[in-house]
């Protein structure tokens, strides 16, 4: 297939048509921050390049910071739990046979099946039984278990995809299920967990809906802040400030990946994703 | 907590709201910290929660901070984006964590009094010593059947008619004056159109915006003495001849090119945008937008909103405000409640800023003096309507709701269907 | 050889992967309760927020229960019976169906097509890869927000474009149209969406041998030959993977349609989730009914599942 795809890639209708795509897949980020400090009427920044919309968004209501501070708890809550829930248990669902397996698996996998605008009003009557309305860390935990279904199935292939061998090479130097699991195994999926991790972040960061009914008041995260931000005047939209406010949501999520994007492939590719 | 609404209800019926009222000027704090508190409420360094939507938040936030500067009590206000008001007030009614005071758009508001989710206020409202100065629409608004008192105003929003008057002298239009009928609407429309700009159409309005077009259009049918539905909120009359007549002046507009890109489809988001980039020539606006359009350079001319052959009409809207049935601060809710209808906050924050007072008596004030447009705006509301209706929001308001088919099809499609459409809205006001 | 691995475990649907290690009795040391153990927090979690959730959207959907006024009694069969009789419900499942299928071939020929572009090693498509995987940083409502200003006939430069190439007379707004909506919504989602397609596939592409294709190049068959014969049965249960989470994801598509059309213009883009949302908090403020719309969508799902499930099993045994 090299010899296949390396002749192509002489060609300069490849380079052409590749270049092409690559742009119509960077262009809209590219413009969302070219605009965002360009004058435009309607925002803050009407005359001349500048960062006027970043100032409005800065200063709006209780601040950027605090915004911010709520979206990494509500986004580490997320991930925490995510990984660890998916870690112990897609080890379950690859290496062990217990009752009610298959169910379990199916139940988590069928969590991408409901139409999630149903639940949120059966959540918040629910987690105020539980004691959990209105905290940042009901919110982690509902978005965590959003990402389930993906992430348990990530880490069971991740688990099988890992030669036996090692495990009992493991349990031969005496360590039990979980002294394999925490010096041997964890390291040998480390590319599916950075996988689940990094989705399970980028999905809790921007998530609006979800803490638009569970949180008010301090509690709210920065994406909900944006689509107050957005409509101040009646039927005007504030595009700068929505611009502004896409760049900054977006800024830590393409950093994280851009760092992590070698191990991010490596876990798809690692799994038995293999068919 | 529903009951306990319904048994105050039953008391205020007999006493006929004439118990002692706070003077306007008294210390307040203690006038009764019991039951039943009336005058000022309490001022005693409640923090208080308050919940108001997106687009009102300049509004809200001049309101809360000059009272919380003035007080002990403290407002915590709280924005909701405004597509998502309903849901997330439902959510919160459901589990008793709706804030102590809470605003909501009059034609939403009397569905969520008919639910019990505000406290009965009756004894309160009523013995406020300026009550009868309060503009109605939004005290009626959260009144029930039986006469049981919950809101009072907190922002109004009233429609006007606004042109560009740049436009209007480069199309040899008299910048000074606005159209007095609907036809003299579509001409000067179609002058401006005729200009031929880059960007610049006759006329504007939310084309995919039930709320829009209900608070710009039904005022041209008040204003010619027609009704827009029957008194008990059941029946649709919008298939009458003024209506008929209005939607055959935005046919026509259709027709000619006058009507700007993006009307069509406009969904309320930015409905008011392309006015205050100059980019419209007349339309009908909300006042609270005017001062964002003067903001942004435009040379703006307002008038009422004109009906078929004159009059004048407009659409009362805005946000009226209760306590919650949620509040366990009532008295200390109250004392914002009574502070907020006082002269001295109508006219020191909410007519000083250029915005519509509530209290009929300051509607000529003395800011309002020193500045025509504001004199203009208030000037309508005296002719002003509110629609109240039971279903209101699901026949109107709603995407995709019966009215914005009716209008679509009657503007943009020229079709010929208005009978059935009225009857497809009398359905759902009257399940 | 491999060619048959898919149809290995008939009695294991293709979702449940098949292991690295060949078919090994498993050492009986492992005992059910370490393994429950080990399930125990994944089981927690589902449990807790999602199957008494669930349960209680189950109970709501037999409820009469108003968004505002709570539960007032039950209201069953007329739930389902209202929902059904909708004059938005048919044209809703009608654009759902629609949507998914334009958004699955789209999307999945286009990952494809972008996995076979990058699959060498090269910087170029090293570069390339970053590129078409970029967008999936982003999340869905950012990225409505984002394409929504793109689009604005006011700040956005996509109808002046239009208007230039002659698509559209003068500057309209992409959205205003029934179907400038729904391409617009679908140009959005494969933008943001087709970079994991890509992945998943160039997984399944990485993972064919290269001998096989240096067989069918002595055997002297031609690239589009190869591709079909060789490429695309290998590539059949990441194909399956692929689809089914693209249908699932689009039968459920409500971020993009609420924040791009809200559902307009004249409802020529209610989407089943979207009106679910009309139902409970705009239109009829209705959770019994929203919760049996709900029900509804959730059994179809299963139903339909289960058929691409079988389906794709019966096509790979053949």
């Amino acid at each position: 297939m090299n010899a296949r795809t390396s002749r192509l890639g002489f060609r300069t209708p490849y380079y052409v048509l590749t270049a092409g795509l690559a742009i119509v897949f960077l262009y809209p980020l590219i413009w969302t921050t070219v605009s965002s400090v360009s004058p435009q009427p309607g925002s803050a920044q009407v005359e001349g390049l500048g960062f006027n919309n970043y100032a409005t968004l800065a200063s709006y209501q209780a601040g950027l910071p605090h915004y911010l501070g709520n979206s990494l708890a509500i986004s580490l809550v997320a991930v925490g739990v995510t990984l660890l829930a998916a870690t112990f248990g897609g080890y379950a669902f690859a290496r062990f046979s217990f009752p009610g397996k298959n169910a379990l698996f199916l139940v988590t996998l069928s969590i991408l099946m409901v139409p999630y605008a149903t639940l949120l009003i059966p959540l918040t009557i629910w987690l105020k039984t539980l004691g959990l309305n209105n905290t940042l860390v009901g919110v982690g935990l509902v978005l965590a278990v959003f990402q389930l279904p993906f992430a348990t199935f990530m880490m069971r292939i991740s688990f099988e995809g890992v030669p036996k061998e090692i495990e009992e090479a493991a349990l031969m130097d005496g360590c039990g299920s979980f002294g394999a699991l925490r010096r041997v195994l964890v390291h040998a999926v480390k590319p599916g967990l950075i996988t689940i991790g990094l989705f399970a972040f980028l999905a809790a960061w921007n998530d609006f809906m979800v803490p638009l009914f569970l949180v008010g008041g301090d509690n709210q995260p920065l994406p909900l802040a944006l689509v107050n931000m957005r409509q101040q005047v009646m039927g005007v939209i504030d595009y700068g400030s929505t611009q502004a406010g896409v760049v900054v949501l977006t800024i830590p999520c393409v950093l994280l990946f851009l760092l992590l994007q070698r191990h991010y492939v490596n876990g798809f590719m690692s799994g038995a994703l293999k068919g | 907590m529903l009951a306990l609404g319904l048994v105050l209800a039953a008391c205020s019926g007999g006493d006929d709201g004439t118990g002692t009222t706070g003077d306007g000027s008294g210390t307040g704090g203690d006038a009764g910290s019991g039951e039943g508190v009336e005058g000022e409420g309490v001022d005693d360094g409640t923090e208080l929660t308050m919940w108001t939507r997106a687009p009102l938040e300049r509004q809200a936030t001049l309101l809360v901070d000059a009272y919380n500067e003035s007080h002990e009590n403290q407002v915590n206000l709280e924005i909701v984006p405004n597509d998502d008001m309903e849901g997330k007030v439902g959510a919160a009614a459901q589990n008793g964590d709706l804030p102590d005071l809470l605003a909501g758009d009059v034609v939403r508001l009397p569905y969520w009094v008919d639910n019990g989710l505000f406290t009965d206020l009756t004894d309160q409202i009523e013995g406020l010593a300026n009550f009868d100065d309060i503009a109605v629409g939004h005290v009626d608004a959260g009144t029930t059947p039986d006469g049981a008192r919950h809101t009072l105003p907190f922002v109004t929003d009233v429609s006007v008619m606004v042109w560009n008057k740049d436009l209007y002298e480069q199309a040899g239009l008299d910048p000074e004056q606005g159209p007095t009928t609907m036809a003299e609407f579509q001409e000067q429309a179609e002058a401006v159109q005729a200009l031929d700009q880059d960007g610049v159409s006759g006329t504007y309005f939310g084309g995919n915006c039930g709320g829009c077009l209900v608070f710009t259009w039904f005022p041209s049918i008040w204003a010619s003495g027609d009704e827009v539905i029957s008194e008990d909120g059941r029946e649709s009359l919008l298939g009458g001849e003024s209506a008929t007549a209005l939607y055959d002046v935005y046919a026509a507009l259709e027709e000619g090119g006058a009507i700007g890109a993006g009307s069509n489809e406009e969904t309320g988001a930015t409905w008011t945008a392309p006015f205050s980039e100059g980019k419209v020539g007349v339309m009908q606006y909300p006042n609270t937008a005017v001062y964002s359009a003067i903001e942004a350079g435009i040379d703006v001319g307002v008038a009422a909103i004109p009906g078929m052959d004159g009059g004048t009409s407009t659409f009362l809207g805005g946000d009226a405000i209760g306590v919650s049935k949620d509040s366990e601060n009532v008295d200390a809710a109250w004392n914002f409640l009574s502070w907020l209808v006082s002269e001295d906050a109508q006219l020191e924050v909410v007519a000083k800023n250029g915005e519509v007072p509530a209290l009929t008596t300051l509607l000529d004030n003395e800011y309002a003096a020193e500045d025509p447009i504001a004199l203009t705006i208030n000037s309508v509301v005296e002719n002003g309507r509110t629609p109240v209706a039971p279903y209101f929001s699901e026949a109107f308001n709603a995407s995709g709701s019966p009215w914005v088919s009716m209008v679509r099809t009657a503007t943009f499609d020229g079709g010929d269907s208005v009978e059935a459409d009225n009857e497809l809205i009398t359905e759902v006001l009257d399940q | 050889m491999t060619m048959t691995a898919p149809a290995s475990a008939p009695d294991r649907s293709p979702l449940t992967p098949p292991t690295a290690a060949p078919a090994r009795r498993r050492r009986r040391t492992t005992t059910s309760r370490t393994g429950w153990a080990y399930a125990s927090p994944t089981a927690a979690l589902v449990l807790s927020l999602f199957v008494v959730p669930i349960g209680i959207v189950f109970f709501m959907s037999g409820s009469d229960w108003s968004l505002l006024g709570g539960n007032q009694g039950t209201n069953f069969p007329e739930n389902f019976t209202q929902v059904l009789a909708h004059r938005q419900f048919w044209p809703s499942v009608r654009f759902t169906l629609l949507y998914t299928v334009i958004a699955t071939v789209l999307l999945i020929g286009l990952g494809l097509g972008l996995a076979l572009i990058v699959q060498v090693s090269s910087r170029w498509s090293g570069f390339l890869r970053t590129a078409f995987l970029l967008p999936t940083a982003l999340g869905l409502a950012s990225a409505s927000l984002l394409f929504y200003a793109l689009y604005s006939p006011q700040v956005g430069p996509v109808s002046r474009w239009l208007e230039q190439l002659g698509v559209t007379e003068g500057v309209v707004s992409i959205l205003g149209s029934p179907a400038g909506a729904l391409w617009g919504t679908v140009f959005l989602v494969v933008w943001r969406f087709a970079g994991f397609y890509m992945l998943l596939l160039l997984v399944g592409l990485q993972n064919i041998p290269g001998d096989v294709y240096e067989a069918a190049k002595l055997d002297g068959a031609k690239t589009w030959q190869t591709f079909r014969s060789i490429t695309l049965p290998l590539l059949r249960p990441s194909l399956a993977l692929s689809t089914i989470m693209c249908v699932t994801g689009s039968l459920l598509a409500f971020d993009q349609f609420y924040i791009l059309t809200k559902g307009g213009p004249d409802s020529s883009t209610m989407t089943v989730v979207q009106l679910i949302y009309n139902l409970a908090f705009e239109s009829k403020r209705d959770l019994g009914m929203a919760a049996a719309l709900s029900v509804i969508t959730l059994l179809a799902l299963v139903a339909i599942n289960v058929f691409q499930l079988r389906a794709m099993r019966g096509s790979s045994e053949s």
